[in-house]
């Protein structure tokens, strides 16, 4: 057992068929009368966005200002600039309607507004703020993925030099998450896969890092039993709602896992390549995890093991000898991918995602410099990354 | 009584920190590298618990320098107890172990605190023997001069008044 760990969710979960139409309910209880809706461009056009519009018009519950500008992988301009909108516009609440991208740029917002700062730079830290303004907040994931919805960091990138950065504090996380299936039906089938991979890599990753415990490793092998029994499905069939609503929980369940332990270096690498190649985050989660995992395994091959009868059942597990256990995690892992492959075309390799082979230096000098790095159960320097890079290409 | 003796232990590690790192510039190139890479002014400060010792240091003009004070840190870590901070600079916990136990906070930017683990962690490898750092080290560095060098070099420096 951990010498010393913490464990922390406030977040209220609104999970299930009816969700959405308990919105405008839960924001009357956080006090909001003129909330200020978030969301991206592609969420506006196919009508995501207006789903969640009219269930709260619904309810007597209208967004005073809407935003849609929201790139992907967030922006630390475009959040300072929404702050100032919602103080121009008297808004009184948070209300973000996407995947990690605009969730992570309201978190952001909402750390600005609460800290009454004008630019997120200046507030940057781990665990550094004091609570300050309460900013009513509920976030409504459209991906089953990031998990962002319950963890206590927003990852957004600096345009200026193409670092995504990460803010860690548990005050960035919501007031109330909506899980609701019927926002992400329409995911594309390789979205569905990449984000759902990026949901294992929080699972396998939070599960093995140093920052482990027992807390978060019950919600994360039981996130990765619901990845494992409900991505393919999701993927072949976007409009099970079965599937789609435990690929939603399994992700929230996740993001509580890593978010009360940590990633590590899929996370760290992944990150790199989102900012110098702009590789979307949940395609390189994917690439990288079973590379990652062959470098982490000298020391992982006890913890790996734990995760096998999650992926592949109890009975099937208990079939391979216990010192082949590690090793046969990585390929259920690299083994599920491929069949998302076939079934999608998910990439899985980084050529295939249009990485050139001379970032790779780039790539490596930022993902040593990455804060998900530093629980990673293995150390790595520059010249390991590009190691693991060049396996994965 | 104990709190003020962990206080002053911390005190001197600070001190000796900071002048291992000084050598280590001049004998490991990877602390080299490190610095050289940073941008010139780079400044971190550290408080090790409520009235307890700080460090702040500076990388300017090629050197790193101790100061009494600074006023804007580009990266401020405060470590959540003296006991904590006992505890780090007695060789019982590593910085990735501190953690992964919320032991500290920190305002600025996270890849400024990975840049001084990297350079505390060779600190370690060279300062505590491998009794220490295999429990405190993700992975223990490869040496590139002999420890004892290390020692003797700050020993100089101090009888020398080379950090002041
Ligand atoms: N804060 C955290 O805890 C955390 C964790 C993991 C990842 N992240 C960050 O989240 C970001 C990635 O988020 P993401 O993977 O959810 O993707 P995303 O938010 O970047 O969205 C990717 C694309 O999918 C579209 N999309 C989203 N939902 C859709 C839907 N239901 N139907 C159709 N299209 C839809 C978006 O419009 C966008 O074009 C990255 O920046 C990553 O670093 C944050
Ligand atoms: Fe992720």
């Amino acid at each position: 057992m951990n010498k010393y760990f913490e464990f922390q969710n406030v977040v209220k979960l609104l999970c299930g068929e009816s969700a959405l139409e308990r919105l405008a309910n839960e924001l009357e209880h956080l006090g909001s009368k003129a909330p200020m809706l978030l969301s991206d461009a592609v969420l506006a056009k196919i009508g995501t966005m207006q789903q969640v519009v009219d269930a709260m018009e619904a309810e007597g519950c209208k967004p005073a200002c809407t935003y849609t500008d929201i790139p992907v992988d967030s922006s630390l301009k475009v959040v300072n600039e929404i702050a100032a909108l919602y103080r121009s516009s008297g808004c009184d609440a948070l209300v973000a309607v996407g995947g990690g991208s605009v969730i992570d740029t309201a978190k952001g917002v909402r750390l600005v507004l609460s800290q009454n700062a004008d630019d997120i730079l200046a507030i940057g830290g781990v665990e550094n703020l004091v609570r300050g303004t309460h900013i009513p907040f509920v976030v409504v994931p459209t991906t089953s993925g990031t998990g962002s919805e319950c963890t206590g960091v927003a990852v957004i990138r600096n345009d200026e030099n193409g670092v995504k950065m990460e803010f860690l504090s548990p005050f960035v996380q919501p007031d109330a998450a909506v899980i609701d299936p019927r926002m992400t039906l329409g995911l594309p089938p390789k979205a569905t896969a990449s984000t759902g991979f990026d949901a294992m890599v929080h699972a396998i990753e939070a599960c093995t890092c140093l920052q482990a415990n027992p807390m978060s490793t019950a919600y994360g092998t039981t996130a990765i039993k619901l990845i494992c029994e409900n991505v393919e499905e999701a993927t072949r069939n976007g409009s099970n709602k079965k599937a789609r609503y435990a690929m939603a929980v399994a992700s929230t369940m996740a993001g509580v896992s890593f978010s009360n332990s940590m990633v590590g270096a899929v996370h760290a690498i992944g990150h790199a390549l989102g900012g110098v190649c702009h590789v979307p985050h949940a395609v390189a989660m994917t690439i990288l995890l079973p590379h990652v995992m062959r470098f982490n395994l000298e020391r992982c091959k006890d913890s790996y093991a734990a995760l096998l009868p999650w992926m592949i059942g109890m009975d099937a597990a208990m079939a391979i000898p216990a010192e082949k256990r590690g090793e046969a995690a990585i390929e259920a892992v690299a083994a599920l991918s491929s069949r998302l492959n076939a079934i999608c075309g998910l990439p899985l390799t980084l050529r295939e995602a249009g990485v050139k082979q001379e970032d790779f230096a780039k790539v490596a000098e930022f993902a040593v410099n990455d804060g998900a790095l530093i629980v990673n159960p293995r150390a790595a320097d520059e010249a390991q990354v590009i190691e693991i890079l060049n396996a994965a290409y | 009584m104990k709190l003020a003796l962990q206080k002053l232990t911390v005190g001197i590690v600070l001190r000796v920190v900071h002048a291992a790192l000084v050598e280590l510039y001049a004998l490991d190139s990877r602390v080299r590298d490190e610095f050289n890479r940073m941008p010139e002014g780079m400044s971190y400060a550290l408080q090790t618990g409520f009235n307890a010792p700080q460090l702040f240091v500076q990388w300017k003009d090629g050197k790193l320098h101790n100061l009494k004070h600074l006023d804007k840190p580009v990266c401020a870590l405060r470590l959540k107890s003296t006991g904590i901070s006992f505890r780090m600079f007695t060789g019982q916990m590593g910085l990735a172990q501190a953690y992964a136990q919320h032991a500290f906070s920190m305002q600025g930017e996270i890849a400024d605190v990975m840049k001084l683990a990297r350079l505390v962690n060779l600190v370690e490898g060279y300062l505590f023997p491998k009794f220490i750092t295999k429990h405190i080290l993700t992975d223990i560095p490869a040496l590139q001069v002999n420890p004892l060098r290390v020692y003797g070099r700050v020993l100089c420096g101090f009888l020398t008044g080379r950090y002041n």
